[in-house]
């Protein structure tokens, strides 16, 4: 008993050690759990107090490019505006004769903007944390875009906060294709770069070409189809192969990204309970 | 007492020096110091190792509620925390008695440079082998960790040099 006693003692920093590693342990495995769960992840209240104090600092220095960005955006939509007022004006005397005009679809896409105010690039598993949640109406499983293009999707939201899955992390899966054709194939980062990410199951009969442009398919109901990717800068494909491997430049910079757009689909509910009914 | 409120003040500076600057630095997309494991380093070498160990969970936790990394931190800080006295024994030959605080001037230049090197190495190595989690994307991998354990090493020599006595 006494030599157990002396035993116990000498190696307990060895079982302390121990013990602690095997916390630390239990905790990267069950990460994916306490994700879900908001506790302890950026979501925790006190963290992103934080976070969003050290962004109104940071912010100012993005304010520049923001302006920029900004005016790019408003010069576009006042082009769009004399477009449309344009086609409407060559439009208006056949008006009557609605019949060739087909009905506009309704919108069942709302916009929630948020502002980031945590992400990372440099991560194998990079995460971004927005400043809105279900008080704001996020809902898990929505899409995220900004002005330049697609984002990520919503992982896990608290009251005041939402965190998102972004492109940029192996576990993202949005389905996307080529606009020109319709090709589709799924996106998927490689842990190197922010900058590009590759584009799986396109068989080599599809014709391409460098530049072709990348939006989403529409498939998965978080994002509607044809919101730009990225443009494809490299491809390659072996005589053995079946599919090319394709290198996309995205088209969001995800370094200096701080206002998003949180993507609403109204019917998104109706949609998932009737093919979760059609499986059964 | 001072020694503890030096170190307090010293904790509480390297957590947020890491998650507020360190973290947001990307520079080339491998590069990512961290800083923090200094604390470690700068403990008073007759510290108990219990209490050793208590602070290294405590300070890898913290960087992990940060970083959304949870258990990562903690994981690479304890087990190099684990191996400190042994590496510190091998490198120098500490009098019985003696309660040096690790730096240039304690342990000698030479002495604790190598300190400085494996303890570093070993902590960067644990983290990015956890955060890959496989060995698929290995020369990525590795260049991760010399190139980010290259700076942290460099900034910690820096610090300890401005540090006067």
């Amino acid at each position: 008993m006494k030599n157990l006693i002396n035993f116990l003692i000498q190696y307990s920093v060895v079982f302390l050690f121990l013990f602690l590693e095997i916390i630390s342990f239990t905790f990267i495995v069950k990460n994916q759990e306490y994700q879900k769960s908001v506790f302890l992840s950026s979501s925790n209240f006190l963290v992103s107090g934080m976070y969003e104090w050290n962004n109104s600092v940071v912010e100012f220095f993005k304010l520049r490019a923001a302006n920029d960005n900004l005016s790019e955006e408003n010069t576009a939509l006042k082009n769009q505006i004399i477009n449309l007022k344009n086609k409407l004006s060559t439009l208006t005397p056949e008006a009557n004769d609605s019949i060739h005009f087909r009905i506009p679809p309704e919108m069942i896409y709302r916009f929630i903007s948020a502002k980031v105010i945590n992400s990372s690039t440099n991560k194998l598993l990079n995460y971004i944390t927005l400043n809105k949640g279900a008080i704001d109406g996020i809902k898990v499983d929505m899409g995220v875009i900004s002005d330049e293009g697609v984002v990520g999707i919503v992982k896990t939201v608290s009251n005041q906060f939402s965190v998102v899955i972004p492109v940029l992390n192996p576990k993202s899966n949005i389905s996307c294709k080529f606009k020109r054709n319709n090709y589709s194939g799924g996106l998927i980062w490689s842990g190197e770069d922010y900058r590009y990410a590759n584009l799986t199951d396109i068989a080599r009969h599809v014709e391409l070409a460098l530049g072709d442009t990348i939006v989403t398919s529409g498939f998965t109901n978080s994002f509607p189809e044809g919101i730009p990717v990225g443009t494809i800068e490299d491809f390659k494909i072996k005589e053995s192969d079946a599919y090319y491997k394709i290198k996309l430049k995205l088209a969001v910079n995800f370094h200096t990204l701080s206002h998003v757009k949180v993507i609403n689909y109204l019917n998104f509910q109706e949609q998932k309970e009737l093919e979760k009914k059609s499986v059964e | 007492m001072p020694t503890v409120l030096q170190n307090i003040f010293r904790f509480i500076f390297l957590v947020l020096f890491q998650v507020l600057v360190l973290n947001n630095i990307q520079f080339l997309g491998y590069i990512n110091p961290y800083l923090y494991i200094l604390f470690i380093l700068s403990l008073p070498f007759q510290i108990p190792r219990w209490l050793l160990l208590i602070l290294a969970f405590i300070l890898g936790l913290s960087i992990d509620i940060f970083s959304n990394t949870l258990g990562m931190h903690a994981f690479a800080t304890v087990f190099v925390a684990f191996f400190r006295n042994g590496i510190i024994k091998l490198f120098t030959n500490i009098e019985e008695g003696n309660n040096p605080t690790p730096s240039f001037y304690t342990f000698g230049v030479s002495a604790y440079v190598k300190y400085v090197i494996v303890m570093v190495l070993i902590h960067h190595s644990t983290l990015f082998i956890l955060e890959a989690f496989s060995f698929t994307h290995f020369w990525i991998l590795l260049t991760k960790i010399m190139l980010s354990s290259l700076i942290t090493i460099l900034l910690i020599f820096g610090i300890q040099s401005i540090k006067t006595k």
